[in-house]
């Protein structure tokens, strides 16, 4: 079977999800599992070295001819977004219930399909129009999905946030097509690089896609668009939705001509995104938002590699900039696989706790021992550490940035400091989710709020698992993989080259890791429960009577790291002391603003209003002015027009 | 079958010299404060009655208190097995190992930080904090480091990263990594291994509940870091190529018990310092690799 038919089998299903969903949620959950499978399988068969698929309709939606297009580097993020898309639909069936969101669920199950197929949509089309269409449809998909919870108090504002900023993208990449199809003369898609004229308009291109992939400091909609949104909503938004704004970057990066500078404010854009998103995810308290941030931050790693593969190509094609690429590629599946991972096990604790503050939470192994081990999987795939798929894909960049800087090539005035920059982010990955674990999992309850918990139901864990797997695959098995990222890689700007030998040795070396790991662990255990085990309270130099209270806050965990950034996060902190010789209650509040949106796109926003404001004076009401306005007005256009005949 | 042998032999090594190094340490601390000091085999007396010892669980700890030390041990001893040993060469060398390398030691501090917060002490906490958060800072300079070595000899695996000597930069790349193996071995100026005073310590107090066992592999995984390190820092400075089977291992020999003798001097000659000018300290450190990068950089052009 070619591609077209299954393609056209799994819009089919989404698309009778779409309508019969809110009715049905069994068979929604068939028809999504069936569309996501198809998006998998014909993606599959593209990167498994099937020819590129490409389709021109015999009608037209808009005025356009209908032209689809499935190759290497849509297949990827196709097959991810079935992956999430389906685990998502599966979690969802318990997390967000008809039994407990009886008014909301059978709308989420609708939208759900319909943001599923939009996106699909985009990364099929292949005309400016369409593009524009289906992109339209996912951001107001994903807006009613974000504000699916009508009790969240903060889901309203964040909504509204995340529309006006996509608005904005969605402004810029109406521009940029237009700007394309003006230049060119048709709305069609396809390589044209020779086309020296388009190449100004990827600064159009990198705000529209940057705001929706949440690039510091276009990321500003993303924290609380994350954070408010129901968590299966969050885990496609960040696994799978701000990755459309990567499509975007690296599809229109390999098929129009770039401007020279482009790659160099990629590389620096994106790894100043990683530094500051990680700062930022350090000094959260709000388990969601940290890992939004982190999202922020894994943007950026794809950013500096994309970016790096830019550079790498415009000193003619080497072998760095193909690894870099094949390196940016693969970290979009394993931070999108390893975020949604991490999404649904942060629904899993907001679930059994009703709490995302992580001050809050605490102990939550013993009640939820699967979710627990999950998530841990999860942080440690995400902070990038060997044996799993972060690392491998982040190892790829690397070696993409050390090649450029050991060829001495004039990359490497970006390569060196976007190394070191990306080994900082990386220990403050590290610290974040160390951070972000052990308050929600480990030492004691704080506060009561796990004390009555309960581990997620199989439904939950499943997908969860399911998703843990893949990740574990990227990391202990990236040779096999590799001919698939190839051909992805292979469509943007041409062939990446043979396979390095040492992606095959990492791929032992992580795998023997493991086993190892997994060995001594077990070896470990059996010696302590062999040698005499005896349980008793927590000894810390011998305090008779420790309480939850004591233990180290998230505050306290990350206030080094905050302290450092504090130029940046600008933390803003209310105390009040103990005084006298019997004290009365003291308290110490504790917040980090969000900064570049209060100090600055809030006021900058404040000061359109304002001028908005000054304008509508001139609106009052009174006919006589208004006649006057069109009068001055037709006189200045009869000056203009005088003076531009006389000549 | 050479490369199975090899194999065991070089665990072998890594397994039985590691905790010597803590020993010698201890030994010129001594000699400096005019002691008579603990034998230098003392580490390998304590690792063998902790084995043999039993342990008291924290309520609170959950099966990760144990996997914790066993996969940051594992993962010290990959790195370990991954740097090449002067005339010895490397076990598997290929593109990129370096990176593995310095991720598999960060592998290592995330499960010992894990550990660390399990049992929801807050001396602990304040250990873990401390540790990821100066961790940070000695990443820099490692990456740096790894940088300068890697524009030096224009190559990206261990094995030919350390052939080439480092010219006049070479002084400064020693004296950046060896501020970052005092840093990352938790040695003073940053941390003090033989205070009681909770407060003040990084690596020692994350480990205040371990016991038996875990603490057991937690001990000779510091010590192979240390050791790790140390031969680091002598083979990225010493120029070892040119030399004979014999001289070479004799000059690698003596680096790393000069670097050790260092490690001892420093803490006999120095005070801690206080927490607030440790950043400072670990800067100073990232300055001196960004340094040493930039004379790699010119000398290679010149």
């Amino acid at each position: 079977m070619t591609d077209g038919p299954i393609l056209f089998v799994a819009a089919a299903a989404l698309l009778l999800g779409c309508l019969l969903g809110p009715r049905f949620p069994r068979l929604w959950i068939a028809l999504t599992l069936a569309g996501a499978a198809a998006f998998i399988a014909a993606s599959a068969h593209i990167l498994g070295g099937g020819e590129p698929w490409e389709w021109r309709g015999g009608f037209s939606v808009g005025g356009e001819q209908l032209h689809l297009r499935l190759d290497g580097l849509s297949a990827l993020f196709l097959a991810l977004l079935g992956v999430v898309g389906g685990a998502g639909a599966v979690y969802s069936r318990s997390y967000w219930s008809d039994a407990q969101y009886p008014r909301s669920a059978p709308r989420g199950r609708a939208l759900w399909s319909a943001l599923v197929v939009s996106m699909g949509g985009v990364l099929l089309a292949s005309n400016g129009l369409h593009f524009l269409l289906a992109w339209e449809a996912f951001v107001l998909a994903a807006y009613f999905l974000i504000i699916l919870d009508p009790d969240s108090a903060g889901a309203r504002p964040a909504g509204w946030l995340y529309l006006a900023a996509s608005h904005a993208g969605t402004l810029c990449l109406f521009g940029f097509f237009c700007g394309i199809a003006s230049r060119t003369g048709s709305w069609d898609l396809g390589p044209m690089r020779d086309n020296a004229g388009l190449a100004p308009l990827f600064w159009l291109g990198l705000v529209g896609f940057g705001l929706k992939a949440g690039l510091f400091p276009l990321h500003v909609w993303l924290p609380s668009g994350h954070a408010s949104a129901p968590s299966h909503v969050s885990a496609i938004l960040s696994g799978v939705m701000i990755n459309m704004g990567v499509y975007g970057l690296v599809r229109f990066t390999g098929w129009l001509p770039v401007p020279h500078e482009a790659g160099w404010v990629l590389i620096f854009g994106g790894a100043v995104s990683a530094l500051a998103g990680m700062a930022f995810a350090v000094s959260q308290t709000d388990l969601k938002r940290l890992l939004a941030y982190c999202t922020v931050e894994n943007v950026g790693i794809i950013g500096v590699g994309l970016g790096a593969a830019l550079l790498g190509s415009e000193q003619g094609g080497t072998s760095w900039g193909g690894l870099a690429l094949a390196g940016a590629l693969l970290h979009v599946w394993s931070h999108g696989l390893s975020k949604a991972l991490l999404f649904f096990g942060a629904g899993s604790v907001v679930h059994a706790t009703g709490t995302r503050d992580m001050s809050r939470l605490g102990g939550l192994w013993k009640r939820m021992p699967k979710t627990a081990a999950l998530f841990a999987f999860g942080s440690v795939a995400i902070s990038g550490l060997p044996p799993l798929g972060g690392f491998v894909s982040e190892w790829m960049i690397y070696l993409g940035l050390l090649g450029a800087a050991s060829s001495r090539s004039p990359a490497a005035w970006a390569a060196i400091p976007a190394a070191i920059l990306l080994g900082i982010s990386g220990a403050l990955a590290l610290a974040a989710f160390v951070k972000a674990c052990s308050a929600v999992f480990l030492g004691a309850s704080r506060g009561g709020t796990s004390d009555h918990a309960h581990e997620s139901p199989d439904l939950m864990i499943g997908p969860m698992a399911a998703l843990a797997a893949l990740g574990a695959v990227i990391g202990l098995a990236p040779a096999p993989l590799w001919p698939s990222i190839a051909r992805a890689a292979g469509a943007w700007r041409g062939p990446v080259g043979p396979m390095p030998w040492a992606v095959l040795a990492l791929g032992l070396c992580n795998l023997v890791l493991a086993g190892l790991a997994l060995v001594a662990a077990a070896l470990l255990g059996r010696r302590v429960r062999d040698g005499g085990l005896k349980r008793a309270p927590t000894w810390s130099c011998g305090y008779a009577e420790p309480t939850a209270r004591m233990q180290y806050t998230v505050g306290s965990f990350s206030g080094i790291i905050s302290g450092w950034f504090s130029w940046a996060l600008r933390p803003q902190g209310w105390s009040q002391r103990p005084r006298g010789l019997f004290p009365a209650r003291a308290h110490r509040f504790e917040r980090i603003p969000e900064t570049v949106l209060e100090d600055a796109v809030a006021p900058a926003a404040l000061g359109v209003l304002q001028l908005s404001t000054l304008v509508r004076r001139l609106q009052h009401g009174r006919l006589r002015f208004y006649i006057l306005y069109i009068v001055a007005g037709l006189a200045g256009l009869g000056i203009l027009t005088a003076m531009e005949a006389r000549p | 079958m050479m490369a199975s042998v090899e194999f065991i032999v070089r665990i072998g090594l890594w397994f039985l010299l590691p905790p010597l190094l803590p020993g010698i340490v201890n030994r010129v601390k001594a000699w400096v404060a005019g002691r008579r000091g603990p034998p230098v085999l003392q580490l390998y007396y304590d690792l063998a009655r902790l084995w043999r010892k039993g342990v008291v669980l924290s309520d609170l700890a959950s099966p990760g208190f144990i996997a914790g030390p066993a996969v940051a041990w594992v993962a010290v001893a990959g790195a370990a097995l991954l740097l090449p040993l002067g005339p010895l060469g490397s076990l598997l060398s290929f593109r990129g190992d370096v990176i593995l390398l310095v991720y598999l030691l960060a592998l290592a501090r995330f499960c010992t930080a894990w550990a660390a917060m399990e049992t929801g002490s807050s001396f602990e906490g304040m250990g873990a904090a401390r540790e990821v958060s100066y961790a940070v800072l000695a990443e820099a300079s490692v990456i740096t480091a790894v940088l300068a070595l890697s524009v030096q000899s224009g190559s990206v695996s261990l094995a030919r990263m350390m052939e080439p000597a480092v010219g006049s930069g070479g002084v400064l790349l020693a004296a950046g990594l060896f501020t970052v193996l005092l840093a990352e071995n938790c040695r003073v100026p940053f941390d003090d291994p033989a205070t009681h005073l909770e407060l003040t310590m990084i690596h020692e107090v994350m480990v205040l509940d371990h016991s038996g066992p875990p603490l057991a592999v937690i001990l000779h995984g510091a010590s192979m870091k240390l050791l790790l390190y140390a031969l680091l820092l002598v083979q990225a400075v010493v120029p070892l190529g040119g030399l004979s089977f014999p001289a070479a291992v004799a000059v690698l020999a003596g680096g790393v018990l000069a670097v050790t003798v260092g490690v001892g001097l420093v803490e006999s000659l120095l005070a801690r310092f206080a927490f607030r000018r440790v950043p400072l300290l670990l800067t100073t450190a990232f300055l001196l690799c960004l340094f040493a990068l930039l004379v790699a950089w010119n000398g290679g052009a010149a």
